[in-house]
């Protein structure tokens, strides 16, 4: 896993109802240092989702660069792995061809990508559903898969774009836990997109929290980890963290 | 204790068959009963319209000499090949207008004029360039399958979520695979259903197609029949005619159709 800089990026638009230019992302620049969790939260329209649709490759930059591992980067590609809200797993593959697709994309042979693609899902306890289609798996089951496929084609970085938001509460909260202990094992440098503070703070070395296009401030998280919602729940620094960040989002 | 849950299933699961089965049959068995009885109770002479027994022994004679088998096999060969064709023309340009909008949106409204048009419209013009016999008749089948399925796979690709192309690209996918991987399984049931449904029209265009422009085939067998005044076997082809129809749309086109859409979730 490798480093992410994104550095004085901006994004504009031609809005056609508006019959203007709409400036969604200006000047912003993100460090992320090899294995390091960022966290981006802000309220909705304040760009997020803009950056890591950009930063994936999913969207041209209007300014400013992305750079991965040291290139500059534009369009997708395997370096940046992408975890998105709609699972996005594809329906006609099973769990095991969903998680062995990148190695195959990549030339890994059919044995080799097959025995990585058994060695993620164990990673993640879904050995038992390699053999399933999509469609029949719960929503935090198609969630981790979701996970699982992105980390197995071995991105330099890992960028999560709101990935829990449409599982139940009790669901997210295991996955969150799921993520933090995988990230521990395995160190991906990963960037997570969310608008649940609590959620960001849950997971992140550090939290950037946004402001309609631009950085408003970082928060650095000094939580000991292993992290558990048991113990953080009543622990006074988690606490104070997220009410700072809240007020923070809540200001922006 | 599953294991007698799983006998119980099973046998609820052929026993639903079954009754599917008979719920389809009673219908036509009720028209065959109300069909002999007509006959009989207003002594409706038999060049008119032939009762049960007739039509049987035109058929069982047909089948003796072997002639029924000729034009079926007549028939199937030109539909398989029209068919072919138009898949093979037909979802790969579906596939380009899916992944090109300046395609589809300069091909979108030819489409929509000539899928009106698609079928038997075609019989004259298609006797001129083709001639009386196969051609003209594969060209009426291709045209009828052709732009059913394009616009299906049009629709299919369309309707593939841009985030599961996104997920391929970002992991690492190149155009090739995107193609064989991504587009081609995400259309492939409104591919299946735009066969069904081209099939359909084909069968259609393929009898009309055969009264006029050819000597040989089921379309022709009614034609001919009529010419001798055999009406218990243009009454038997058409019997055979929507059997067959039923048959492959029963047990091919359905069950394929319902295995790829329902196998992975993809119930619209």
């Amino acid at each position: 896993m490798k480093s992410l800089s994104i550095r004085n990026l901006s994004k504009t638009y031609f809005d056609p109802y508006a019959g203007k230019h709409v400036t969604a992302v200006q000047d912003v620049s993100i460090e992320v240092p090899e294995g390091e969790f960022v966290s981006i939260v802000g309220p909705s329209g304040c760009g997020k989702t803009t950056i890591l649709n950009m930063v994936a490759g999913f969207l041209p930059v209007s300014g400013g660069e992305i750079v991965v591992d040291g290139r500059a980067v534009s369009g997708p590609g395997p370096d940046r792995g992408v975890v998105f809200q709609s699972h996005a797993l594809f329906p006609w593959k099973t769990v095991l061809e969903n998680v062995a697709f990148g190695p195959k994309m990549r030339g890994v042979g059919p044995k080799e990508r097959e025995a990585i693609a058994r060695d993620y899902l164990a990673l993640a306890g879904l050995s038992h559903a390699a053999d399933r289609y999509p469609n029949e798996l719960s929503g935090g089951m198609q969630q981790r898969v979701g996970v699982v496929r992105a980390l197995a084609n071995e991105p330099a970085v890992l960028l999560m774009d709101e990935p829990f938001a449409s599982v139940d509460a009790q669901t997210r909260m295991t996955l969150q836990e799921e993520l933090t202990r995988i990230w521990q094992e395995r160190r991906p440098t990963i960037i997570f997109i969310t608008h649940d503070v609590p959620e960001a703070v849950f997971l992140a070395n550090r939290v950037v929290v946004l402001s309609k296009g631009r950085v408003l401030e970082e928060v650095e998280i000094d939580l000991p980890r292993p992290r558990s919602w048991e113990t953080l729940i009543e622990d006074e620094r988690f606490k104070t963290l997220s009410s700072r960040v809240l007020q923070l989002v809540r200001s922006a | 204790m599953s294991a007698v849950g799983n006998i119980g299933a099973g046998r609820s699961a052929a026993s639903e068959r079954v009754r599917a089965a008979f719920s389809f049959l009673l219908p036509l068995f009720v028209l065959l009963v109300v069909w002999e009885a007509t006959v009989r109770i207003f002594d409706v002479h038999p060049g008119i319209f032939p009762g049960v027994g007739p039509v049987l022994r035109a058929g069982a004679e047909s089948v003796a000499n072997g002639t029924l088998f000729l034009h079926i096999a007549a028939s199937f060969g030109r539909v398989l090949t029209g068919t072919t064709l138009a898949i093979l023309v037909g979802v790969p340009l579906g596939i380009l207008m899916g992944v090109s909008p300046g395609v589809s949106t300069v091909l979108t409204p030819l489409f929509r004029f000539f899928s009106v048009l698609a079928g038997i419209a075609w019989i004259p013009i298609a006797t001129l360039w083709f001639g009386y016999g196969f051609g003209a008749i594969t060209f009426v089948i291709f045209n009828a399958v052709f732009f059913v399925v394009a616009y299906n796979t049009l629709l299919g690709v369309s309707g593939i979520p841009h985030a599961l192309r996104n997920a391929a690209w970002s992991l690492g996918a190149d155009r090739k695979t995107m193609l064989f991987e991504v587009l081609l399984p995400g259309a492939l049931p409104n591919i299946v259903t735009g066969i069904r449904t081209g099939l359909g029209f084909a069968w259609r265009g393929l009898i009309a197609a055969e009264m006029i422009a050819t000597n040989m085939g089921l379309g022709y067998m009614l034609f001919l029949a009529r010419d001798f005044y055999r009406t218990e076997l243009i009454v038997f082809g058409m019997v055979v005619i929507g059997i067959l129809w039923l048959l492959i749309d029963r047990l091919i086109l359905a069950p394929l159709e319902r295995r790829t859409i329902e196998r992975w979730g993809l119930v619209r």
